[in-house]
């Protein structure tokens, strides 16, 4: 039981003449419950298909016949919709409440309705019973009922082709064949083909369940049928008719019956709607399948061979305990998966997409659609796709904002080389939804070999980078079947970020031109297989890139009651005595993961064999950690949930189950519980309460008296020393204390109302705002000169100093130049520059943000401590202007050269106070080591003084420079003044009287 | 030197202008071949480091002045770094912890250590200890003081602490013993007049009697801010008048403001303007405690007699707390929305009473 065929060895099964048919498809939900049967199986091994496959659905005819008749007349119910419960009841107690979910399940009655001219491809004991039953006679009734099929297929064919082409071009398998009316069919739109194609696989879904259901409506007709047809074909006399003569085990020799090949396709088509595609599946070649299954039933045939008790018949004895639940019901095919059928079909559609380059079969995409259809609608089919509406389970064609958004998620554009635009299918959803069963089912079901690779793998950037060149560039020489890889990459969002950055990379085709240009690699190899990412958290920064090429699919949470149907089957397959209310608590329990579920399921059958409402609700099982998003919890905060009805009529609706099973009422008590498991899935509280503090006063509460309020900030107050503690102590033991404050706003501020809650953004811009001041305050605090040290430090600095600054550089000044300005302000100006100076301050130039030019303060006193309404610094843009000069030239005053005297600070305060300060610099002569070199020098300097003692020295700008002939008279003092500057010059090569001079900074100045 | 502050600060002990007494004694200090560590503790602008750095250049001699700025880099254990702003002579270093935030315990360990475990370079120099500043002591850490304690024992051979604190009350009782404390008090109003007279006369200005009073009644006794307001005052308008205007500080007004705001109205609406203004005033770098401490001023002076006890309890409740608390807007907040309650139910009481 551990290989199933998937679904396309299931195709070349049915080709197969041999018992592997029996095996395929019922196996997977059908218990074998009745024992003789598998005794039967032994001999019937040997048999013909059809002798065989009658056989292991209808038991030994003896007595097996005489139980059936006498379970139906148990049953007081008749009808065919719930013969299969009756069946069921032989190992489960019917409930009340089971009934009524198989009533609602089947709504459309099925039965021999269903039998006309449709076979559905998973369940052809119907066809065989209907085939037999339509007439006693042998062949005629037969080719009839074959020919009208036939009949049926061919009318299918030329629609069904378009169909797939239209959609994803090979769902062939999924479809069963319906009846379909050729003139219906023209008047038909595209849309609404496509509304067919969903309708089909959605009916062909709830056909496999009833099926799976163990429908074994009217036995006694069945059993009919099946004499009849052993009586047709078997024989224990030489019959007339070509046959194969065959010995029993007990030595009895019978004779079965050899159809033509011909004959047998025909039955073949008329058992599986299927056997018609089996040439075009996925392109792949018919002998190659044909051989897979070859080898299969051969491995299959060995065990089959001898007797053996199949495992899901005594559930408690076989090795199948051993396995997990999740594993063995496993979706296999397409038509078995769980998930939202919107997002499986757009996931295939891509995969399809890949089909050109991967298989070299042209897929019938856009392009060709658009040659052929001149319908302009490009991208149709994908929006068609995706405005498929789950909660009607129908199509719906609103030209809304729905499909504007579902073409941008897939881009059904194809490049260059026919590979989907988006080269990665991101998937994406809470776990336990199927994502990587859908990932594995689709990629095998498209024809590709799934190559997995996931966070137990090693994904650091090296062995990521090997394992997705091997996948992509090489096929596995071991294995014997030659598909293509399809990598899957397994929960993605745990892997390293340079790993996904790889990725991205890779994808985009930026790898391989590298290579190239190193030589490696002369053939620029581009990525030929689809890759398929899975994570949890899309919005993990690591994905950040990934997110923006990739097609994201993004995981709907599975419908409830589906989910608990096929809970449903599986326990009836385990023998779980349950029912579908508490298989619906079950899943609603667990947030609808499905392998949970299963895993609960298996938790109870193992303990006690039964599961009841009680037990879903009174355990924690189950239950996981969803992550809710933070706007969830604040809602759930701020609102009063309603309280939830269904789950009410549900228990109300048994009447076995004990009274206090009583969900949903919204006493204080429930409310408590509910916010502190919401608050207790989320985690993190320090946002939390921020949200809800930024938030809580917009509330609509009646609170003329503050009361609430003040209630509520103490609990703030103490959830922020608790905050406090645990950070600063590590002290987690207080921790969940934490999560009471909530319960008290909750029980404070919730309301029925929906509440607006906006995201906490003040916390975040205060810090921003914090952090940015701190930062100009220290800027400020380090430019600070040791000579103004009593402007304090710290806090004072800024509290006490920065406010008054303001004002003291303020000073009034004329817009005039600096020599005219009077003494008052010229005093100003000194007292402003030296001020700023000391500290470090001055103007710079900024272009604001209107465009023009404004003088600001560097660091910006103006920002720190600035409040609303108060005035700042009142300079005007002149005012700046000089400042900003002077202060510059004060800078280079105080940095000028201060080894010569220790007065360098009142040196240069004044411009008239130079011809002071280099007298007094001729007052303190030294004589360093270079001396001599210059002396010579300094002699021509003074015959190039003498010529402008005659005339007055003027300046570019014609004013005379008098400095020099105050201080030429001196030649020891000039010697001094070259000497003293740090810099001086050595002219090589003789001197030249027309530039030398002495230039001393204070004339720059 | 530009700033009054700066320009007119006594350099030398027998300089200063008030506390003489105290002077003489910290020059006996001197004298004495024990130095103790020691505390200045007293309010801001009272002249508390004036008094350190007289005392330094009284040990060391005029080489104390000659200071230099100096930005050392620490790592903390966390690997973070951080930087911290100190001055520095030959004999001494000053250091404000408090620029390390709460790393500041790496700044007493490294630092600290570092300076007091190296002997003094010049062995001709009056002492053989170098001195430690810290200004703003009390912003120290818990942990920091802790750490404080036992460098100021191991290393009382080589070096001296001398920490300048507003309250004595933040330092840990440990350190308080370990220290000689000092009270500066802040100077008294008609000491602070003739401070600021003096300032005036040597700068060349008149200033009328009265603006000083108003200046000094302004400053609340803050020698700093009283000759920066002065200072700004000049600036704005020389020729002084008695009646001319006085630079407010900005966040005061503020600050008075929004205790005006409460008082007009208690909304849950006008709460959460509150909270803007107050999340402006911490984001400015206003302390908490400073806003908690005006808001409280300003609340009880607007309030009715019967309600300022209440509200003073609250305060002090609610302050207290928030030194348990990382997030002081809550505590805030909270007072904010205590008061309003109290408010409001002594409105409606008061509406009760006219009615009857």
């Amino acid at each position: 039981m551990d290989q199933y065929p998937d679904e396309n060895e299931e195709f070349e099964l049915q080709y197969q003449d041999e018992l592997e048919l029996l095996e395929d498809m019922p196996h997977e939900y059908d218990a074998y419950n009745d024992g003789p049967s598998t005794s039967h199986k032994a001999k019937a091994a040997l048999e013909k298909r059809q002798v065989f496959d009658v056989d292991v659905d209808g038991a030994p005819p003896t007595n097996a016949a005489m139980h059936d008749v006498s379970r139906l007349s148990n049953s007081t119910i008749s009808s065919p919709q719930l013969s299969q419960i009756t069946f069921g009841a032989t190992q489960i107690e019917e409930s009340a409440g089971g009934g009524q979910v198989n009533r609602r399940l089947f709504g459309t009655p099925k039965g021999p309705t269903a039998g006309r001219g449709c076979s559905t491809p998973f369940h052809r004991m119907p066809a065989i019973k209907e085939l037999a039953s339509d007439g006693t006679d042998h062949a005629a009734p037969l080719l009839t009922a074959a020919a009208e099929q036939l009949q049926e297929l061919g009318l299918r064919g030329k629609n069904k082709r378009r169909l797939e082409r239209d959609l994803f071009g090979d769902i062939d398998d999924l479809y069963h064949e319906s009846y379909e009316d050729p003139m219906v069919k023209k008047a038909r739109t595209e849309e609404q083909r496509d509304n067919d194609a969903i309708e089909r696989i959605l009916e062909l879904r709830r056909k496999m369940r009833e099926s799976s259901k163990t429908v074994r409506h009217d036995d006694v007709s069945r059993l009919k049928a099946l004499h009849d047809f052993k009586m047709k074909n078997l024989s224990y006399e030489i019959p007339s008719w070509p046959f194969l003569a065959l010995q029993r085990s007990d030595l009895e020799r019978l004779y079965v019956r050899y159809h033509s090949e011909d004959y047998e396709r025909r039955q073949l088509e008329l058992l599986s709607a299927r056997g018609q595609q089996i040439g075009s599946l996925l392109g792949e070649a018919k002998q190659q399948v044909w051989q897979e299954a070859n080898e299969l039933v051969l491995r299959r045939m060995a065990p089959a061979t001898q007797p053996q008790i199949e495992a899901a018949a005594t559930p408690s004895v076989s090795p199948e305990t051993g396995r997990l639940w999740v594993d063995k019901y496993k979706p296999r095919k397409y038509i078995d998966l769980l998930s939202d059928e919107m997002t499986n079909r757009s996931l295939l559609y891509w995969l399809k997409m890949w089909d050109k380059v991967v298989f070299g079969k042209a897929f019938h995409s856009k392009q060709e659609q658009q040659a052929v259809t001149s319908n302009s609608n490009s991208s149709s089919a994908a929006q068609q796709l995706n405005s498929f509406n789950k909660r009607t389970g129908k199509f719906e064609s609103n030209g809304g904002w729905r499909q504007r958004k579902t073409r941008q998620a897939l881009n059904t554009n194809v490049d260059e080389l026919g590979r989907p635009m988006q080269k990665v299918a991101l998937l994406c959803g809470p776990p336990g939804l199927g994502k990587t069963t859908l990932a594995h089912t689709i990629a095998r079901h498209a024809g590709y070999n799934v190559r997995e690779i996931n966070a137990s793998d090693d994904r650091s950037p090296e062995a990521f980078k090997l394992a997705l060149e091997n996948g992509t560039q090489m096929s596995s020489v071991l294995n014997q079947d030659k598909r293509p890889n399809c990598i899957v990459l397994d929960e993605i969002d745990g892997a390293p970020k340079q790993s996904i950055e790889y990725l991205v990379k890779f994808v985009s085709d930026g790898i391989y031109s590298k290579v190239k240009a190193k030589g490696a690699k002369a053939e620029h190899n581009v990525l030929r297989r689809p890759i398929i990412c899975i994570c949890n958290d899309i919005y993990d920064p690591a994905l950040r890139p990934l997110r923006q090429i990739a097609f994201v699919v993004n995981f709907p949470p599975i419908d409830a009651a589906r989910l608990a149907e096929r809970l449903l089957q599986i326990s009836r397959k385990e023998q779980l005595k349950t029912d579908f209310g508490s298989l619906i608590a079950l899943a609603e329990k667990s947030g609808n993961d499905v392998r949970s579920c299963i895993s609960s399921m298996q938790f109870f059958n193992v303990q006690k064999h039964s599961l009841t409402l009680q037990d879903v609700l009174n355990n924690n099982l189950g239950q996981k950690d969803r992550h809710q998003g933070l706007f969830d919890v604040w809602g759930a905060v701020f609102r009063i949930q309603r309280p939830k009805k269904m789950l009410q009529q549900n228990s109300s609706g048994n009447g076995d189950e004990p009274a206090q099973v009583t969900m949903t009422n919204m006493s204080v008590g429930t409310r408590v519980r509910n916010v502190l498991d919401v608050v207790h899935s989320s985690g993190d509280y320090e946002r939390l309460a921020q949200g809800v503090y930024e938030n809580y006063l917009q509330q609509k509460m009646p609170d003329p008296n503050f009361n609430g309020i003040c209630e509520a900030l103490q609990w703030f107050c103490f959830t922020d020393a608790l905050q406090h503690q645990i950070s600063r102590q590590q002290n987690y033991s207080i921790y969940p204390y934490l999560q009471y404050g909530f319960v008290v706003w909750h029980l404070l501020f919730a309301t029925l109302a929906w509440p607006k809650i906006a995201f906490p953004t003040r916390g975040f811009e205060f810090n921003q705002k914090c952090t940015n001041q701190r930062n100009i305050f220290l800027s400020l605090r380090k430019g600070i000169t040791s000579s103004a040290q009593g402007v304090g430090q710290g806090n004072i600095l800024l509290l006490d100093t920065v406010p008054l600054l303001k004002r003291i550089l303020s000073p009034q000044l004329r817009s005039v130049a600096v020599q005219l300005l009077s003494q008052k302000e010229q005093y100003d100006l000194r007292h402003t520059i030296q001020v700023m100076v000391d500290l470090g301050v001055n103007f710079i130039q900024v272009k604001s943000s209107e465009g023009h030019y404004v003088f600001q303060t560097e660091p910006d006193l103006d920002t720190l401590c600035a409040f609303p309404g108060a005035a700042g610094l009142t300079l005007p843009y002149f005012s700046r202007q000089l400042i900003a000069r002077e202060v510059d030239l004060e800078r280079i005053r105080r940095a000028a050269p201060k080894g010569s005297d220790g007065d360098a600070a009142k040196k240069p305060s004044t411009s008239s106070a130079a011809a002071a300060a280099t007298k007094k610099k001729a007052a303190s002569p030294r004589l360093p080591n270079h001396l001599q070199t210059l002396k010579p020098k300094q002699i021509t300097d003074i015959n190039g003084r003498s010529a402008p003692k005659q005339q007055l020295t003027k300046d570019f700008f014609g004013r005379v420079t008098h400095k020099v002939t105050a201080s030429a008279s001196n030649e020891e003092a000039k010697t001094d003044a070259i000497v003293k500057s740090p810099i001086w010059y050595r002219y090589k090569e003789g001197y030249n009287n027309a530039v030398r001079k002495d230039v001393h900074l204070n004339e720059l100045l | 030197m530009a700033l009054w502050v700066d320009k007119y600060r006594p350099r030398e002990l027998s300089k200063l202008d008030y506390h003489k007494d105290q002077a003489e004694n910290l020059r006996n200090l001197c004298k004495q071949s024990d130095f103790p560590h020691l505390m200045f503790y007293g309010p801001s602008g009272a002249g508390k480091k004036t008094r350190i750095m007289c005392l330094l250049r009284e040990m060391y001699g005029v080489g104390v002045e000659r200071l230099r700025n100096e930005t050392m880099s620490f790592t903390t254990p966390s690997n973070r770094k951080i930087e911290v702003m100190t001055v520095s002579s030959n004999y001494h270093l000053e250091v404000n912890p408090s620029d390390a935030g709460m790393y500041d315990r790496t700044v007493v360990i490294d630092l600290i250590k570092q300076v007091a475990q190296t002997h003094q370079i010049d062995i001709n120099g009056q002492r053989e200890f170098k001195v430690i500043v810290i200004s703003e002591g009390d912003e120290l850490t818990k942990d920091a003081q802790h750490a404080l304690r036992r460098t100021m024992e191991k290393y009382i051979a080589t070096c001296r602490i001398i920490l300048s604190v507003n309250s004595t009350s933040r330092i840990i009782p440990a350190i308080r013993s370990r220290c000689l404390g000092i009270r500066v008090a802040a100077p008294s109003s008609t000491e602070m007049t003739s401070v600021l007279q003096a300032t005036c006369k040597r700068e060349g200005l008149v200033l009328p009697p009265e603006l000083a009073m108003r200046v000094v009644d302004k400053s609340e006794r803050n020698l700093r801010r009283a000759l920066l307001m002065l200072e700004a005052s000049k600036v704005q308008q020389y020729p002084f008048t008695a009646q001319q205007e006085i630079a407010d500080l900005d966040w005061q007004v503020y600050l008075r403001e929004t205790a005006n705001q409460i008082v007009s109205e208690q909304t849950p609406a006008k709460l959460e303007k509150i909270r803007d203004r107050l999340y402006e005033l911490l984001s400015q770098g206003v302390p908490p405690n400073i806003i908690f401490r005006g808001l409280v001023e300003h609340l009880v002076n607007n309030c009715d007699m019967s309600i300022k006890a209440k509200t003073l309890e609250h305060a002090t409740q609610y302050e207290h707390r928030m030194q348990n608390g990382a997030k002081h807007i809550f505590h805030l907040e909270a007072f904010v929305a205590q008061f309003m309650n109290i408010y409001k139910k002594f409105l409606a009481d008061l509406v009760m009473t006219d009615d009857f």
